[in-house]
């Protein structure tokens, strides 16, 4: 078992450092030039000085070639190293460790609640399979998929601010008990919480077809001792396969949670990163990206054995 | 993307499991209306120009932020222009996007993905790794990434073709901004595709008739094209309805971030971010766009749904 | 030219009774014993920054956070909201006659923060700490560029400015390089405000990383920082006990971060807010009504400038075509129908006298513009390479450079014009290919000849890195009124006649002249803002 752990690592090591240095020759080829940009986001009568630009394009080491840039930028790295942030001089990793748990917290907290919702859910909908209800409930996880969460975001806080007009505003980061974060939870839920509900309604179709489940069910069991004991089971493992898609979902939402509700998260210093070509930090955010998404996989991995007896080969999961 | 494509009957396979499909798919209310959305879209995509009652670029400063009425059925936005015709017109760059970004990834997913399921072996763990990888870059990052440092240097190099050759192809943007901003979102959305063709193959691979196909010294590659794809079609189809939708909404995301088609061109994605800095004033310049969104993602999931069900009657397996 | 504090006082109180408050309240909040009094009285502005600001350091001459200098951080001298000049951490300054050499004397009574004494070698100092390379500030050329000795230490050769010599602990004397007249109003501004030097300066001359969110003993303004989180982005200040100034008003200062305008608009509307930093949206008349957004107008405008050197603006006849076929009227309604902006034709606005009747304002005429394009060496639009815009990140940007295309398009037949939203994209100035940079120009002095010695002189970056422009009659000219005394007319004079040769050059689309809003509810009083973007007299601030 870690022994496979450490394979999976080991394989995806080398795959981190190419897309590592895809971003970086993307970033040292083509894009703005960020010492520039600074300058020339600056109001007019800032004076365009070139040698200072240089100056500070040295003190960076951004005056060295390709390669040896992106050497030392690993090199820096395998000693703990992320460097510091081009536009506010300060450490990435203390950037970044100021920002990771509200990510991690808020991606977590939609997994529970998006699991507890969509699962249950799901369920009900496939065991009535094209009955009202299935409809209603496929209807609504449908359009909550529709409506992106740039736009479920604003519309939400608004029609809060307007019924609440002297509360507490649902702004900011208040920590994983605050009411505060009620509001985010939800909407970055809502897409997560589709995409499961139609993947459990879809396994549930799948397994009532087996033979064993008719027989539970002829032989007069419980329609809600069926669920549990002989549906719930073989419904979760297509289920938990999705899990790395659904990281994906709650990651490339947070993004936009974390922009409309100010959440001082990762998906805020990315974009905010992006925008300033601040590429020290773009790279540390690409490396927790990849990792959390290898995880997430390696994660599933390894679970899948345990819901699903009959596959011995962990590779055998993710196909 | 018709639905003739879709009905077309692969050979040695009975034509039956495809019309029965269609009778299916017909019986189904929601899937219907989905199809009939995404008729009005393509009708709507191809011949927006003639359809607009104004041109979606004339500014009208007198007429500024209309609410809709009778001439402006959506209203006017905050250079009084018409919002019908920008939502018109920009049906075209939604179905442009959706279809490029989808066709792109389900070929490349298509291709790696059969070549992994049936080959196997080293081509199978290396595809797989391919996959791993481009899986693992945050989507975003790598298409605001290309965006930024490509996008200047094609657009630099496609107009000195222009002044070279006054081709006016080479002067249209739009060109630039699809084929790189969302041709790099293709190259990071192939895994999916190439993942389920490959699980596909892998389980078709060994069934009786391919094994006899190949008793009979039928090539790898007759086999292949011949039997184990008309078989993987059918879930194929399924993802990629729900890929177009999903395209849509990753264009409308990018222009929410500032990248993507443009201004003037009218895309829903921009429309929507522009509509979401004045909505609490001027809500009609967010929900007419926002709402067509919603209902061709919508019509796009219920399409898919219905022919999942219509394809794989009694479950997938 | 010389003050005492007597006259300060004096001119606060006057802003006092302005404000509605009467000479009694004025009065008692000058008494000792009234610090006290308000302190308890707890009134608590929070205001909104429209992002989450990394670096706070009041020696960085720009960014968001600069706009809040004053809350914190006394100046050499200040600009009031009408332009005039005020004593601050200075009292007097007399030059000597050939403008060459200038005496400075130190107000007796300012302190900082812990009770010191602010001394000459603190002025001194925290002119040299802003000057060093590693502060990295960005605009101390403003302020000291004609300092002797100042060029060796923004190189990094030298850590002191040889011509600035602290005589004692009350006196200075600058000796410049050449003479210049209104150097005194190069220094009342928040660009290199005066710190603790003991706290603020390492041993080799640099900045102490982050002196300013520990030690409150260096802060010298009416508040000091109670705590910062920049991750979450929420800042406090509370007064400062010992401001040598009229006592602060307000009990405490939160700011908090919201990035999205539309929530910050909705947070102002519910009253829960009362101020932001920059709150720039087209409907902030509508939603937050007109005193929002009033605020004096200050020598700044923002332009659509042309390079020159990049084709095809390299041909006078295109650039004049380009600007006679915009409707200029329509460009500001387009852009700031409500206000607070009002349209410019002339680089140079709000500088007192120097509206200049002698000056033609760019017409609108299509016809010409078009026989102009099809006389240029392009012939036509056809042949015309793509027009880029660079500089398009906000909303009345976007919508003014739409504007733009769209009169092009109608009135030229002009139909390849690119633009990015949001985020410029753009390497840079020496990229080869961007013609068109929106940006603002302005001047911290208001003063004719420097206005146009930053935006128009071959030695300005606006000039060299946005335009490409040099013509050898404006930069004589302009270097010409730059020697005249403040008050001779002949500098007003010849920067007019430096305008009218620029404006035929075709060089630039005039769009705005600049309000200094408030952004501050209507309820908020003492919010005026000066030309230095800073809140004029932070200490009468208060919620009525």
């Amino acid at each position: 078992m870690i022994a496979y752990i450490l394979r999976r690592l080991l394989l995806w090591i080398p795959s981190v450092i190419l897309v590592m240095l895809g971003v970086y020759a993307l970033a040292f080829y083509g894009a703005g030039d960020p010492i520039k940009l600074i300058f020339l986001r600056a109001p007019g009568d800032v004076a365009y000085d070139p040698v200072k630009i240089e100056a500070i394009r040295e003190q960076a080491g951004l005056n060295q070639p390709f390669l040896v840039q992106f050497g030392n930028y690993l090199w820096n790295l395998v000693q703990g190293n992320f460097g510091n942030s081009l536009f506010s001089g300060r450490s990435v990793w203390a950037m970044i460790s100021a920002a990771a748990p509200v990510s991690f917290m808020l991606g977590l907290m939609a997994m529970v609640v998006t699991a507890l919702v969509a699962i249950p859910l799901g369920m009900v909908a496939g065991m009535h399979q094209n009955s009202r209800l299935d409809y209603s409930i496929l209807g609504t996880a449908v359009t909550l998929w529709a409506i992106p969460p740039y736009v479920a975001g604003p519309l939400l806080m608004v029609l809060l601010l307007a019924v609440l007009p002297s509360g507490s505003v649902p702004y900011g980061w208040g920590g994983v008990f605050s009411v505060k974060i009620i509001l985010p939870l939800i909407v970055l839920s809502f897409q997560p919480i589709a995409l499961i509900i139609r993947q459990t309604r879809a396994a549930v179709i799948d397994v009532m077809t087996e033979d064993y489940v008719r027989t539970a069910r002829a032989k007069g069991v419980p329609e809600r001792v069926v669920a549990l004991r002989h549906i719930l089971r073989p419904v979760l493992t297509p289920v938990v396969t999705q899990l790395g898609l659904i990281m994906i979902t709650i990651v490339n939402g947070a993004i936009f949670v974390e922009l409309v509700f100010g959440l001082p998260g990762l998906g805020r210093l990315t974009v905010q990163a992006l925008i300033n070509s601040d590429y020290p930090v773009i790279l540390a955010v690409t490396l927790i990206g990849s990792f959390l998404v290898m995880a997430s996989n390696l994660l599933v991995d390894l679970l899948y054995p345990l819901l699903d007896p009959r596959a011995t080969d962990p590779k055998a999961a993710r196909t | 993307m018709t639905d003739q494509t879709i009905i077309t009957p692969p050979e040695d396979r009975p034509n039956s499991l495809w019309s029965d499909a269609w009778r299916r798919l017909r019986r189904n209310r929601l899937a219907v209306a989905g199809l009939a959305v995404l008729a009005v879209l393509i009708f709507v995509a191809a011949f927006g120009p003639w359809l607009t009652p104004y041109d979606f670029l004339t500014q009208n400063l007198d007429a500024r932020n209309l609410a809709p009425s009778l001439s402006h059925p959506f209203g006017t936005d905050d250079l009084g222009r018409d919002v019908l015709s920008r939502v018109i017109y920009g049906a075209r760059t939604a179905f442009l996007v959706a279809v490029l970004v989808t066709a792109v990834a389900v070929l490349i997913g298509v291709i790696l993905g059969a070549i992994a399921g049936f080959y196997g072996g080293r081509f199978d763990k290396v595809l797989m790794w391919v996959t791993d990888m481009t899986m693992s870059v945050p989507q975003l990052l790598l298409v605001v990434v290309i965006n930024a440092s490509l996008k200047q240097p094609i657009t630099l190099w496609m107009e000195a073709r222009y002044m070279e050759t006054m081709n006016p192809l080479y002067r249209n943007s739009a060109i630039i901004d699809f084929v790189l901003v969302f041709g790099s979102m293709a190259l990071i959305t192939w895994p999916p595709y190439a993942r389920l063709v490959r699980a596909q193959v892998l389980s078709i691979r060994n069934r009786p008739y391919v094994t006899a196909a190949r008793a009979l010294g039928l090539t790898n590659r007759i086999i292949l094209t011949r039997y184990v794809l008309p078989n993987a079609a059918g879930p194929l189809i399924v993802a990629i309805s729900a890929g177009l939708g999903s395209a849509m909404v990753l264009e409308s995301a990018f222009s929410f971030l500032g990248i993507g088609v443009n201004p003037p061109t009218p895309s829903w994605g921009n429309m929507i971010s522009d509509g979401l800095r004045v909505w609490t004033n001027y809500p009609h310049l967010l929900l007419a766009p926002a709402a067509v969104l919603a209902i061709v993602t919508v019509a796009f999931n219920f399409l898919g749904d219905g022919l999942n069900d219509a394809l794989n009657p009694k479950g997938q397996k | 030219m010389k003050t005492n504090t007597g006259e300060r006082n004096g001119l606060t109180r006057r802003g006092a009774m302005k404000l509605g408050l009467g000479s009694f309240v004025a009065l008692a909040a000058f008494g000792p014993g009234a610090r006290i009094v308000m302190a308890q009285d707890g009134q608590v502005l929070k205001a909104i920054n429209p992002a989450f600001s990394q670096d706070w350091s009041p020696l960085r001459g720009g960014g968001v956070p600069y706009r809040w200098n004053s809350i914190w951080n006394a100046s050499a001298m200040y600009f009031n909201e009408k332009g005039e000049i005020q004593p601050y951490v200075l009292t007097e300054w007399t030059p000597s006659a050939d403008y060459v050499t200038w005496t400075l004397k130190v107000n007796p009574d300012a302190k900082f923060a812990d009770g010191s004494a602010i001394t000459a070698a603190d002025v001194k100092g925290s002119w040299e700490l802003s000057a060093m390379p590693g502060t990295q500030n960005q605009r101390i050329d403003q302020v000291l560029a004609g300092v002797a000795g100042y060029g060796a230490v923004k190189d990094g050769s030298a850590t002191d400015i040889s011509g600035i010599v602290a005589t004692d602990d009350a006196s200075l004397t600058v000796t410049l390089a050449g003479p210049d007249p209104i150097f005194f109003q190069r220094l009342a501004n928040h660009i290199a405000p005066i710190v603790k030097v003991s706290v603020a300066r390492g041993a080799d001359g640099n900045e102490v990383p982050d002196f300013f969110l520990g030690a409150n003993g260096a802060t010298s303004g009416p508040f000091m920082l109670e705590s910062a989180n920049l991750d979450t982005g929420e800042l406090v200040w509370v007064p400062n006990p010992n401001f040598f100034g009229p006592a602060p008003k307000l009990a405490r200062i939160e700011l908090t971060a919201v990035e999205d305008n539309v929530t910050a608009t909705q947070m102002l509307a519910s009253g829960e807010y009362q101020a932001h930093t920059e709150l720039v949206t087209s409907t902030i008349v509508q939603d937050l009504g007109p005193e929002f957004a009033a605020g004096a107008e200050i020598p700044t405008s923002q332009h659509f400038w042309f390079n020159t050197a990049r084709a095809p603006m390299d041909d006078p006849k295109v650039r004049e075509a380009l600007i006679l076929a915009v409707d200029r009227d329509g460009l500001i309604k387009a852009s700031f129908p409500d206000g607070p902006h009002q349209k410019t034709d002339s680089v140079m606005n709000a500088v007192t006298g120097a509206d200049d009747p002698a000056f033609t304002p760019y017409p609108f005429d299509p016809e010409r513009a078009k026989a102009l394009l099809a006389e240029s060496s392009y012939g036509g639009p056809e042949r015309l390479p793509k027009l880029m815009f660079v500089g398009i990140s906000s909303p009345a940007n976007e919508a003014a450079a739409q504007y733009i295309a769209e009169q092009w398009r109608q009135n030229l037949g002009i139909t390849a014009v690119d633009m990015k939203p949001q985020q410029d994209q753009y390497s840079g100035p020496d990229q080869n290919a961007i013609q068109i940079f929106r940006d603002d120009v302005g001047t911290r002095v208001p003063d004719a000849a420097s206005y146009l010695a930053g935006s128009i002189a071959s030695t300005s970056g606006n000039a060299t890195g946005k335009m490409s422009y040099k013509n050898d009659k404006v930069d004589a000219l302009i270097a010409e009124a730059l020697t005249k005394p403040a008050d001779d007319p002949a500098r007003i004079a010849l920067a007019q006649e430096a305008q009218r040769i620029f404006r035929d050059d075709f060089c630039f689309i005039p769009w705005y002249r600049q309000t200094m809003s408030r952004w501050a509810a209507a309820n908020v009083t003492g919010m005026e803002k000066n030309l230095d973007w800073q809140v004029v007299a932070p200490w009468a601030i208060s919620i009525t």
